[in-house]
């Protein structure tokens, strides 16, 4: 199992490749509970060892979509498949997967090596080859010596590998991870992520990883599908989804965005000049064709794109500094604009010089820094 | 979730297993029910003609009423002193360390393993010495003993799911002791209490083994007039009162089911 | 300032209900090694001839069988038991929960000498059993229930039925289910889940069933006596007999004394026996 493939990227996975089977297919995959939809027509394709990572928050039916893949649930409509099998109808102890639970639900009355083996004597190993495959497995989570233990004698960190050991240890199909890393504590998950990735990588198994939590999603990705409300928002490379939200809800729920309010002033083919205030910027017109020149709209601007220059300067927003944060490597500046923000305005400086040149007070002109702007129609919810 | 056919077939197995064994435990009680509605006097199936003569004889046996109302002052009795002294004593375990601490929770917890007849023959033989007449005072004795460690236990729990940070609260609040105890602990630990008092109170108006030791002919309770009933007559008369205590029971149930959550009660609601 | 407020007036209650429990305990001890006093309620001197009494066949033969009778309801108890909280724990549909609850937990309610009575309507020769039995012509004659160990069995099963439930039900209810799916994702399937994770780990429910199951049913008189009829004996049937029918308490109280020791000798070893299936339920 410890053959390695290639590094993997993103570009291998880019959507609508079709020249690979994909590892896993969803097929306008539905799943209602009682009149409640918790997922709407899934359409999905994971590519042969890609790392998918389904982000979104808690009841946006990330978790339904991975209990369906893992056959804990049953669809109601469309249909699932795995290596170009239909799997639908197949239950979830036959579809050869292998989980990592929230909680690792590691058997609390097996030893360690008799959790890892569990799956290996359900398909009828013989012992030797067990033990020699657990021992293999120990190895890559680097807990060999640890086989007698109970789950209760382990570290947080230390139940996650065996948890990850028994899942991988069957070689599986597809590898599911259900919020893996939530309970551990902040230290320890940092490094647990880096050794994941680089387990998986050097094992080339197609991973769906379920998770809350943007900077997870965005640091192990290969893709990401981003859900809200039972559907699938956009699925795209991490730097896609940061860069090119594709509706109001990915721009808000990834990274921190303020919201301005520009007006269309001019289009030129796939892009839209829009003006907010005296400031003029050029995005891209896709999220608001719809809309007509004179119209109003959101402008969604990341806090890192926005600089503090002179106030009066030209092309420079005006805004009042109301509140300064420090952040240790950074500066947070709340700044009141009214007229261009509702809210108050996040700007986020390198360094801590503006600790004293922009004190709470002071008026400052505020230049965006980035062709990464995008505007959409404007709404009350994101 | 999906299932294989062998899976299915296991299912349907189970159900019927189920079905069965449910069969099992409803079966005397609907036995007793058309029992009690037969007009003869002897116990004999089917019944050849129906009547509710046995339930106006169950209500007019003398010894029945005076049981009835002898156990439910034991019961009251019993059941409201255990909550005092288990639901005190198990604040006692729960919060300090004193001198027999662990001795004396073994004595008051070991009735649940000590036989109910070694109780009851133990406090008879005491009464007997002491020259103590075998009144009430001596039955509800007996059961406070009997249902003290299901006292405790409920209290003990209730003890355990208290945030005692609400107490600490009350007192940087300039609360007393004895205020904090009976503006804080007491209203939090009170659905807790309730529950174990009656839990205590259905135990103790249906014990019955220790019971037949100490009650006399004063003081019998209604689970030993029913028995010296069944030993005197076979008329179906106790099926008919077995019946009244069936409803009322599975109704008092039912109730407390909707109201409190029985599953939580007993704690057996799934995670 | 009291670092520990109101401990005299919490503990003291308390310890007067157990200088009571002991006094009735010591006085049945104290009895027991008193000589009897035939047509009195007075005792005699200090003897040890009612332990040496005991070891008389009738006696010893309570004892075992006794035991033996309380082996078999907690084992028949635990077998049916189980289904039915699986059942209750596990079912989707909150009816079926409420009815199997209400169900399976009323019995608790009723008291021994209820549910006692309503199986020696079921179990008589005229009773539903054997007429239903005869009129679907399985039987010709009524087969002999009443007074036999089978039917005191099948009646104590049903006396212990509930707390079992309970206790079992308690214990399946806090398994994680991510545990089952877990053995589900790694390829077992129903039959396999069950006995090598659901059944090792509902283990502590199961010990605290069985050892209660066994106590309840050691401390059963009202079935014993009335199902039974005399011809099943048991040590609270006995008990019951030498203190009212010959008025001999000594003997009596030592036979209690010995019933407590073998029930808690009987539930120690239990223990015992159980700890390494609880240690397997990783439940320490």
């Amino acid at each position: 199992m410890l053959m390695r493939t290639d590094r993997t990227t993103a570009n291998r996975f880019a959507a609508g490749s079709d020249k690979v089977r994909p590892a896993v297919q969803l097929d306008g995959v539905t799943k209602r509970f009682g009149g409640s939809v918790a997922l709407h027509e899934a359409w999905l394709k994971i590519q042969p060892s890609e790392f998918m990572t389904l982000l979104g928050p808690s009841g946006c039916g990330k978790t339904t979509l991975l209990n369906l893949v893992a056959g804990f649930l049953e669809a109601d409509n469309g249909e699932i498949f795995i290596e170009g099998a239909l799997v639908t109808e197949t239950p979830a102890h036959m579809r050869e997967i292998g989980i990592v639970f929230q909680n690792y639900a590691l058997f609390p009355h097996m030893s360690v090596a008799n959790n890892i083996a569990y799956g290996l004597k359900t398909r009828g190993i013989d012992k030797r080859e067990i033990g020699r495959r657990v021992e293999e497995a120990l190895a890559l989570v680097k807990l060999s010596g640890f086989a007698d233990r109970k789950p209760r004698q382990l570290s947080g960190g230390q139940q996650q590998r065996v948890a990850l050991a028994r899942a991988l240890v069957i070689k599986p199909k597809v590898l599911l991870l259900d919020e893996p890393f939530s309970a551990l504590d902040k230290n320890l998950r940092g490094s647990m992520q880096v050794e994941l990735k680089q387990i998986q990588r050097e094992l080339g198994v197609t991973t769906i990883f379920v998770t809350h939590d943007q900077g997870e999603a965005l640091s192990m990705s290969d893709r990401i599908a981003v859900m809200s409300a039972g559907r699938i928002r956009q699925i795209a490379a991490p730097d896609d989804i940061y860069r090119r939200p594709a509706d109001r809800f990915v721009a808000s729920f990834v990274g921190d965005a303020n919201i301005l309010s520009g007006r269309i002033v001019e289009r030129q083919g796939d892009s839209a000049i829009v003006a907010i205030g005296d400031v003029r910027v050029n995005l891209a017109a896709a999220p608001i064709a719809a809309l007509s020149i004179g119209d109003a709209v959101d402008v969604f601007v990341r806090p890192e794109h926005l600089t503090v220059t002179a106030q009066g300067a030209s092309n420079a927003l005006r805004g009042t500094v109301a509140t300064q944060v420090f952040q240790g490597d950074h500066v947070d500046l709340y700044i009141d604009a009214p007229g261009i923000a509702a809210e108050r305005i996040l700007l986020r400086a390198p360094g801590i010089a503006m600790l004293s040149s922009c004190p709470a007070g002071v008026e400052v002109g505020l230049k965006i820094d980035s062709d990464d702007i995008v505007a959409f129609p404007p709404g009350a919810a994101p | 979730m999906k299932r294989s056919p062998a899976a299915t077939t296991l299912r349907w197995l189970g159900r019927v297993l189920v079905a069965l064994i449910l069969l099992f435990v409803l079966l005397p009680g609907v036995v007793v029910a058309i029992s009690a509605f037969n007009d003869r006097a002897i116990l004999a199936f089917p019944p050849q003609a129906w009547s509710l003569r046995w339930f106006w004889r169950a209500f007019s046996y003398t010894d029945f009423g005076k049981g009835f109302w002898n156990g439910l002052t034991v019961t009251v009795w019993a059941s409201s002193i255990a909550l005092m002294v288990g639901s005190a004593f198990a604040y006692a375990i729960h919060r300090y360390k004193f001198a027999l601490r662990d001795l004396l929770e073994g004595i008051l917890l070991s009735p649940l393993i000590i036989p109910h007849y070694t109780i009851g023959l133990g406090v008879l033989i005491l009464a007997s010495q002491t020259n103590t007449a075998r009144g009430f005072p001596l039955v509800i004795f007996a059961h406070v003993v009997m249902v003290l460690p299901f006292v405790m236990r409920s209290a003990y729990i209730s003890l355990q799911n208290l945030d005692t940070r609400l107490e600490l609260a009350a007192s940087s609040l300039g609360a007393t002791p004895l205020r904090i105890l009976f503006t804080v602990t007491i209203p939090l630990l009170l659905p807790g209490l309730l529950s174990g008092w009656l839990f205590a109170a259905i135990l103790s108006f249906n014990e019955f083994t220790a019971t037949l030791f100490v009650s006399s002919q004063a003081t019998q309770t209604l689970p030993v007039a029913m028995y010296n009933y069944v030993r005197e007559f076979a008329d179906p008369t106790l099926a008919a009162l077995s019946v009244i205590y069936i409803v009322v029971t599975a109704a008092l149930l039912t109730i407390a089911n909707s109201v409190l959550g029985l599953g939580k009660i007993l704690n057996v609601d799934a995670h | 300032m009291n670092k520990r407020p109101f401990l005299g007036w919490f503990v003291s209650p308390a310890g007067l209900v157990a200088v009571g429990l002991i006094a009735a305990l010591l006085a049945v001890f104290q009895y027991s090694v008193r000589a009897y006093v035939p047509g009195s309620l007075d005792v005699g001197d200090f003897t040890l001839q009612n332990f040496a009494a005991m070891l008389r066949p009738l006696y010893a033969f309570a004892f075992g069988n006794t035991v033996l009778l309380c082996f078999e309801t907690a084992v028949f108890t635990l077998l049916l038991a189980y289904p039915l909280a699986y059942a209750l724990v596990r079912t989707n549909s909150s009816a079926l929960r409420s009815f199997i609850l209400i169900v399976s937990v009323t019995p608790l309610f009723l008291g021994e000498v209820v549910r006692t009575y309503s199986w020696m309507i079921v179990l008589g020769n005229n009773g539903f059993l054997n007429t239903l039995l005869i009129k679907l012509g399985l039987l010709e004659r009524p087969v002999q229930m009443m007074f036999t160990a089978g039917g005191v069995v099948a009646a104590l099963v049903h006396v212990t039925m509930p707390i079992m439930v309970i206790m079992l039900a308690a214990a399946l209810s806090h398994i994680d289910r991510n545990y089952e799916k877990a053995a589900e994702s790694l390829g077992a399937g129903p039959v396999r889940i069950f006995f090598t994770i659901t059944l090792p780990l509902s283990m502590p429910g199961i010990v605290a069933g069985f050892s209660t199951a066994f106590a309840w049913t050691f401390s059963a008189f009202a079935t014993p006596q009335l199902i039974g009829g005399g011809r099943v004996s048991t040590v609270s049937t006995l008990i019951y007999q030498l203190g009212f029918s010959s008025f001999n308490f000594p003997f009596a109280a030592s036979l209690s004394l010995i019933g407590l020791a073998l029930s808690l000798a009987v539930i120690a070893l239990l223990k015992k026996a159980a700890s390494p299936l609880e240690r397997m339920a990783g439940s320490t």
